[in-house]
């Protein structure tokens, strides 16, 4: 699971609502993929990403030289731009959790799939 | 029969082969040295996306198609050497080179007389270009087989019985992982009988290799011997008098006897088609496997999404750079994974709620990753891709995060209860307006529960506006691609909603 990804994901139990977000993520294995990077792909990912969100987790997994948010210009700071490719598409969590914020409830993830499925009564009214 | 006419003109050009020996033909005249052929290529594609198979010949090739009323075919010039090019397409499943277009064939009255016409065509039609490209696309076919072979590591995997196996001649690659869980690109196949079990394209990747390896053995032979032949032919009308099989055979008899080759169904060198639909006839030799493999589908009566298709519907919603797009219902993730091939500006999310889904798709991805190391020479090389497993009718995503949903939807079958559909799309297409983003955001949906759909749709026009429907032929079912722009109202969740949602044993397949 790479930490675009996490950046996305919610929690979806019943009531928990947007309080839901983000995920706490605990990692036991990470991996660094090289990935193609590509300047346009990342600068325009930019305003999408939720930054405190993308802090937390880059914080838990104790990454270093993340940008603390958008500086000015910088879609033309190649050296910005290639650390946040780094941050988002190159740190994959193989195994590890994530944690609903709100309500506790553990989603396991294995093999680098996040399991997201709930039971019957998380999902009832 | 101005056309019969002008093919018995060019049979005075054409020099005969000379029997057990391939020659290679320099003719006189107009025509230009092989390195500088210009030959018109016929193309399948999946019926419906004839446009977008157009659209990709345009930008990739910078030709223009014709689009055959024979569905599921256009036609379009290249020069020889684009030809690599072409097997680059990924909107096409099959690609053959024209001998010969007949628009307006005059069929006679009688079967005999029809027959006997075919037999006289064979010796007419101008086939030494064609089989020129022909030769150059078997060497270039050899020399990506040799790269392969050479690439190769460990095993290969197990055989699946041939069923429902995605044709994807282009990307079959034998370069497998020492992964024990069957790392192979598979395709979803969905029949309710065997819902659990995946298709493979092992099947395929070994008996190409077999096809391969008898190639390279007798490469050296075919100077030496006789080439070996099959007509397939392929007829659509009401107003003809004889089958397609009388029309293969006795025209096939002709070909035989004009080039004396040798006829094998299975194990041919030259695959010569005859497509006839209603007046017009093409003759064509096939650049691409002819799916045996294929023709064994369709007789199980498959919903396979091939790559084309899939590749199809990625094309039909315009992805933009560093659009998000999400597979909700991805089963072993074709989409997803055409989606990271392609348009690799973009980010992949493939989510499904069965764990044997998941993991297969997981495992191609990987596979995808280990074809890129050694396609790219690069250790480890990672893709804007990612495996989920969740619900979607409750899809743990952000409100409004997703630009783009595309999937195909498989729950008429599957469930084997309409009733359930009733309320299970409505709360799809709900779940998948809230985490579509407003204003741009799109979804493309393949379903054949056409009528749930739309009764589905029609209670979600705040949120979603249908903008262009494909009408496409899967299998011999008929199903239908949605595109749908996401309106600009942002997703309100209103109690009414909260309670509907709260059916769990709707969402659980």
């Amino acid at each position: 699971m790479k930490l675009l990804t996490h950046n996305l994901l919610s929690s979806h139990v019943r009531g928990v609502g947007p309080r839901g977000y983000p995920l706490r993520l605990q990692a036991t294995e990470v991996r660094i993929n090289p990935v193609e990077f590509n300047p346009d792909f990342v600068a325009r990912m930019i305003p999408k990403v939720e930054w405190a969100a993308l802090l937390e987790a880059a914080d838990t997994l104790h990454l270093v030289e993340v940008p603390e948010g958008p500086t000015e210009g910088y879609e033309r700071d190649e050296k910005f731009l290639r650390k946040m490719h780094h941050v988002l598409l190159e740190v994959d969590v193989l195994e590890g959790t994530l944690q609903c914020p709100e309500s506790g409830r553990l989603f396991p993830i294995s093999r680098g799939i996040p399991n997201m499925l709930l039971n019957d009564e998380e999902t009832e009214t | 029969m101005s056309d019969i006419q002008e093919a018995t003109d060019q049979l005075l050009d054409v020099n005969l082969f000379e029997n057990q020996r391939f020659v290679q033909v320099t003719e006189s005249g107009h025509r230009s040295e092989p390195e500088h052929l210009q030959v018109t290529i016929g193309a399948t594609v999946p019926t419906g996306f004839e446009q977008t198979a157009a659209d990709e010949v345009r930008e990739k090739l910078g030709s223009s198609c014709k689009i055959s009323k024979d569905r599921g075919k256009i036609y379009f010039d290249i020069s020889v050497e684009s030809l690599a090019q072409v097997h680059c397409l990924r909107s096409v499943d099959n690609l053959f080179v024209v001998v010969q277009e007949l628009k307006d064939y005059q069929f006679k009255e009688t079967k005999e007389e029809v027959l006997k016409d075919f037999e006289d065509l064979a010796g007419k039609l101008p086939w030494s270009d064609p089989l020129k490209v022909w030769k150059i696309n078997t060497s270039f076919k050899k020399k990506k087989a040799k790269r392969k072979k050479i690439n190769q590591n460990s095993s290969k995997g197990k055989i699946n019985n041939g069923r429902g196996e995605k044709i994807d001649e282009r990307d079959v690659k034998k370069d497998f992982t020492s992964d024990a869980l069957d790392p192979h690109i598979l395709d979803y196949y969905e029949n309710p009988g065997i819902k659990e079990e995946i298709s493979t394209l092992v099947g395929d990747d070994l008996a190409s290799s077999k096809e391969d390896d008898t190639d390279e053995s007798s490469k050296e032979e075919t100077d030496h011997r006789a080439l070996k032949f099959r007509v397939t032919c392929n007829r659509a009308g009401e107003k003809h008098c004889f089958t397609s099989n009388e029309a293969a055979r006795d025209f096939g008899g002709a070909v035989q006897d004009y080039f004396k080759w040798k006829a094998d169904m299975t194990n041919f060198d030259v695959e010569v088609l005859l497509n006839i639909h209603d007046n017009e006839i093409v003759v064509g030799i096939a650049l691409t496997e002819e799916s045996l493999h294929r023709r064994n589908i369709t007789h199980f009566g498959p919903t396979t999404l091939r790559s084309t298709l899939a590749y199809g519907m990625l094309r039909l919603c315009a992805p933009q750079p560093s659009d998000i797009i999400v597979d909700p219902m991805c089963g072993t993730g074709a989409i997803p994974i055409e989606g990271a091939t392609e348009w690799s500006k973009c980010y992949h999310i493939a989510g499904d709620n069965n764990p044997l889904a998941v993991n297969r798709a997981a495992n191609n991805i990987s596979s995808l990753l280990t074809k890129n190391q050694i396609q790219e020479s690069k250790p480890s090389w990672g893709l804007p891709i990612d495996a989920v497993q969740w619900d979607i009718c409750n899809l743990p995503l952000r409100t409004g995060s997703v630009d783009i949903i595309v999937t195909d939807m498989p729950f008429g079958k599957r469930m084997g209860s309409k009733k359930r559909n009733w309320n299970l799309y409505p709360a799809c297409l709900r779940e998948m307006s809230r985490v579509c983003r407003p204003g741009t955001g799109r979804a493309v949906l393949l379903t054949q529960d056409k009528k749930c759909f739309t009764k589905a749709l029609s209670r979600m026009g705040h949120v979603w506006r249908k903008v262009h429907t494909v009408w496409v032929n899967i299998g011999g079912l008929h199903a239908a691609v949605y595109l749908l722009k996401r309106t600009s109202q942002a997703f309100v969740r209103s109690s009414e909603q909260d309670e509907e949602k709260g059916t769990p044993s709707s969402c659980q397949e």
